[in-house]
């Protein structure tokens, strides 16, 4: 049997009306069964349509969408029937608890009662929800919120489960909970497509990447795959005293530098003349803290789409893989 | 049956969406459709018989059209504008069963009011009732014709326009259509737009539905919102099918 559980060819979606916009340009993606895919790309790269198209809220021009085998574009209520979305904006659930929330959209999605009940207390109890499981939801915060939403989604998770941004204002500890959440979403063999732009959490957690650009797919590949262009590169990461640029030993090439901060690459094998220079500069009171990471992902997304002015999100995402690249720093100085 | 259930869950949805606010809807429901009555009372002094029955029989039309061409349509944009609607359309649930549990809830809403305006307006006018046996039925055809035509309006116009337009309606419905008061009243050309609206056939299926020894429905009326119905409900499904 065919374990792909969403095939998309040669998508197609235009927007018209003044401005035009050529949403999807082509597209081909697949979701196997049992995978997390990622799918990457900037605000307006053409992710949303790209859902929206496959639960039958918008019609594509031309291009085919498969979900189970089934013609998603000819059958869009079966199409509904074999997903389930988590949108990138919080549903408004005020006037439900989370709990009632949750329970209800499983009803809906056709599950028994009792199986319901069962699944909302597991998920309740797994994303560390009970304190709040049965405040009115306008009293709950937007982390909440946003789990809350993560839950109605997967309560009764459709074949193929589409996440559209879910670690959005969620706390950096249940974040790490939510990772598990999908990823065992995929093991008890959903197909999980992962919208978002937060690639350097991403990439822990997907066995698969699609980068989106301007409606086209223009890069593919598992996350080792795509980081290959920049196997044996460091990136050197500074925290400056002062907003002048830092002088750099000549092994590193400038990246960025901006807002008492600078980044720069270097060879692999020129480390530890790098980590002697920053240690000095940190004792000469020129500095205030270096991290050497492995070049990431992030590197080759930005590499390939260009850099996307920082959100809040993604600035919580720095600081929360920050705290384990400081480990791998420490690792590669030893 | 499935369809049922999950319309019946859909409308629990949208109850509890609301529960925050539905004494206080509930309760201006009632004061609106006893303001119907007592207000035009005002209007008119003290009406012979005949006009106090027309009064009397006319609020509760006045109240469901307000329902279904005010209430429903202003919710549904709402949902728009929040963006709640587009995610409960990704759910597998028939694309009616939005129309079908958002009317449930609006009719329940309404319902209250719908009572005891007529109870209001019997008692202040000292009219004689003869309700007939189809009266419920004929109560719901005219809430799904006006919350179709309202829900139709509300998916396929900009939210905020729909919002201004449905304020507009009412205002329509309230002062220049044959609800409270005899057709006769009003301009020539108006009376021969009524006759192809659905408004004057909703009001005369009521008044006939509370007072059968009064009044009837002429047949051309049934026809004519018969196809409004049809005309309604068909544009409504097909819009919450539609998809960008």
């Amino acid at each position: 049997m065919d374990s792909t559980t969403l095939r998309i060819r040669g998508l197609r979606k235009r927007y018209k009306g003044r401005a035009g916009v050529q949403a999807n340009d082509g597209i081909d993606l697949e979701v196997p069964a049992g995978s997390v895919v990622g799918l990457l790309g900037h605000n307006g790269a053409g992710k949303t349509t790209l859902v929206n198209q496959v639960v039958g809220l918008v019609l594509p021009d031309q291009g085919t969408i498969e979900v189970c085998g089934v013609d998603a574009i000819a059958r869009p209520q079966r199409a509904r029937e074999l997903v389930s979305v988590q949108a990138q904006a919080n549903v408004p659930i005020t006037g439900l608890s989370p709990r009632r929330a949750i329970e209800l959209v499983g009803r809906i999605r056709g599950a028994e009662r009792s199986v319901v009940r069962r699944r909302t207390e597991e998920l309740l109890d797994a994303l560390d929800l009970g304190q709040w499981a049965d405040t009115p939801a306008q009293k709950v915060s937007g982390g909440v919120a946003r789990l809350t939403a993560f839950a109605m989604t997967t309560v009764v998770p459709g074949r193929l489960v589409v996440l559209d941004e879910p670690t959005n204002d969620v706390d950096p500890v249940r974040r790490r909970v939510l990772w598990a959440q999908i990823r065992g979403l995929a093991d008890e063999g959903a197909a999980v497509l992962l919208v978002t732009h937060n690639v350097r959490e991403a990439e822990r957690v997907v066995d698969h990447l699609a980068v989106l650009d301007r409606g086209r797919v223009v890069a593919a590949g598992s996350p080792s795959e795509l980081t290959a262009t920049v196997h044996g590169a460091l990136t050197i990461e500074l925290d400056l005293v002062h907003d002048a640029a830092p002088h750099w030993p000549a092994v590193v090439t400038p990246v960025s530098h901006g807002h008492q901060r600078a980044v720069g690459t270097v060879a692999a094998e020129r480390a530890a003349d790098v980590v002697g220079w920053a240690q000095r500069e940190v004792e000469g009171g020129r500095l205030d803290r270096y991290a050497l990471v492995p070049a990431s992902l992030e590197d080759v997304y930005v590499q390939l789409v260009g850099a996307e002015p920082t959100t809040p999100a993604a600035d919580e995402g720095t600081i929360a893989a920050g705290v384990d690249l400081t480990t791998s720093a420490e690792e590669i100085v030893r | 049956m499935t369809a049922l259930r999950t319309t019946a869950l859909l409308a629990q949805w949208q109850l509890r969406r609301q529960a925050q606010f539905m004494p206080l809807l509930i309760v201006v429901q009632v004061f609106m459709a006893v303001a119907t009555v007592v207000g035009y009372g005002l209007l008119v002094g003290d009406p012979d018989p005949e006009a106090a029955l027309f009064l009397a029989t006319g609020a509760p039309t006045i109240t469901l059209v307000t329902v279904g061409l005010v209430m429903t349509p202003q919710m549904v944009a709402q949902a728009r504008i929040e963006g709640s609607l587009d995610w409960m359309r990704t759910l597998p649930v028939p694309r009616w069963s939005f129309l079908a549990a958002d009317l449930a809830v609006w009719t329940f809403i309404a319902l209250p009011g719908m009572v005891l305006g007529v109870v209001a307006g019997a008692l202040r006018f000292d009219v004689d009732l003869s309700p007939a046996p189809w009266l419920v039925p004929a109560a719901l055809l005219v809430a799904l014709t006006s919350a179709a035509v309202g829900y139709a309006m509300a998916t396929v116009l900009a939210p905020q326009l729909a919002m201004v337009l449905t304020q507009a309606l009412v205002f329509i419905v309230l002062l220049f259509s044959p609800v409270s008061f005899p057709r006769e009243r009003m301009p020539q050309w108006l009376q021969t737009a009524h006759e192809f609206a659905p408004v004057e056939p909703m009001a005369q299926l009521i008044r006939a539905g509370l007072a059968q020894d009064a009044f009837t429905v002429p047949g051309r009326s049934m026809l004519v919102l018969g196809l409004w119905c049809v005309f309604a409900v068909v544009g409504a499904s097909a819009a919450l099918r539609r998809r960008a």
